[in-house]
């Protein structure tokens, strides 16, 4: 039986990890982002999309490159949950300052720089 | 340790390129003149590294915003009206208003005026750029706005009236070849000349990236357990989208 993904805001996660490099997706995985059940959906569906996940973890450098790069919506839960240690939150910031900027990425960096001062929660503060 | 030992430190950690030297000669001149200047270069050239540089090493008073501090009107009122060191305690009753600190803002200028840097001004709000020149029209506060392209587009379809109020728009070019690989020896990475050659050609002159590529390489190599070389670095080149389209 073929395994699928409903567009559901319960999903939202495990369509994100899909959509994710497979080693970055690894590592999320290895952190912990997943609960069991979701891990375990995920596991599922993964030969659907005809990939494997990599067994070497990422280094802090990659793993902030590959977050900086992909989803926000992604590397702002990683920031939000705590999955993701200071070096490479320092990291995250300054390649998020090299990449071209748009509104989803100037929240993510918001998101970021409260992270680096210690603190969470909203963010939605619209600059002109 | 004292402010003239921290300059000493300061100096030794930071390599004076072009873009430091222009940045703070920029500042001499907005303080000596009582000028607004915009200092503008791409991400990457190294503008907050001169900023910190100017903010330990500039031989008059000076004070540096930091956009991630400021995201309203109010913030950045509160970094202009408060000395350094100085801890804001009024709350509740004695809240003060936008006007009251903006006056008080305007008497700290007056009693000692000092040069404003701010650093990645072009992520500062529009009413955040009317306060500035409100501050320059009523105290002459010298400013010194420092940040990429966006800053300039941003002045002059948003903010005429104080894009008219600027006199030095200055834009600071990407490193030269001798220079990128000066500042990248000076960093701490052994390069050959292949490797120079590739960088050079996806970074241009900017130190940000070639330093997010190279330790993007080293990791590569290290999990490979060899040392970086070149395949290592092209290796690095897919973490890169837009680069790799460069090359």
């Amino acid at each position: 039986m073929k395994h699928t993904v409903r567009r559901t805001l319960k999903d939202h996660l495990i369509r994100r990890a899909l959509a994710a490099p497979p080693e970055l997706a690894a590592e999320l995985l290895r952190r912990g982002m997943l609960t069991s059940n979701e891990r375990e959906r995920f596991l599922c569906l993964l030969p659907n999309e005809g990939r494997e996940l990599p067994a070497l973890p990422l280094g802090p450098v990659r793993f902030a490159t590959l977050l900086a790069q992909g989803d926000t919506v992604l590397a702002a839960w990683v920031v939000l949950r705590n999955l993701i240690r200071p070096d490479e939150l320092v990291w995250l910031y300054r390649l998020l300052a090299l990449h071209e900027s748009n509104e989803k990425c100037r929240e993510l960096t918001r998101i970021v720089e409260r992270a680096l001062e210690g603190r969470k929660g909203n963010v939605r503060t619209k600059r002109g | 340790m004292s402010e003239l030992n921290e300059a000493e430190a300061t100096q030794a950690n930071v390599l004076v390129n072009s873009v430091v030297k222009n940045l703070c000669a920029l500042a001499a001149r907005a303080w000596a003149k009582h000028w607004i200047i915009t200092f503008t270069a791409p991400t990457g050239v190294g503008k907050t590294t001169a900023v910190d540089y100017a903010q330990k090493t500039l031989p008059f008073d000076r004070q540096v915003i930091r956009c991630k501090q400021i995201t309203t009107r109010y913030t950045l009122l509160q970094a202009l009206a408060l000395a350094p060191g100085e801890q804001w305690n009024t709350h509740g009753r004695n809240w003060m208003c936008a006007a009251d600190l903006y006056d008080r803002a305007l008497e700290r200028i007056r009693q000692r005026p000092y040069l404003c840097v701010i650093d990645e001004a072009d992520r500062l709000r529009l009413d955040c750029f009317e306060i500035l020149r409100d501050f320059w029209d009523d105290a002459k506060l010298p400013i010194l706005l420092v940040g990429n392209e966006v800053l300039t587009v941003k002045l002059n379809s948003q903010h005429e009236r104080l894009f008219r109020r600027i006199r030095v728009r200055f834009e600071q070019r990407p490193l030269r070849e001798a220079d990128l690989r000066k500042v990248l020896e000076f960093m701490g990475y052994t390069i050959a000349d292949d490797e120079f050659t590739l960088l050079w050609k996806l970074v241009g002159g900017s130190p940000g990236f070639a330093e997010a590529l190279l330790e993007n390489a080293n990791e590569i190599a290290a999990s490979q357990g060899v040392k970086r070389g070149i395949e290592a670095l092209e290796g690095a080149l897919r973490y890169f989208p837009t680069l790799r389209a460069a090359a």
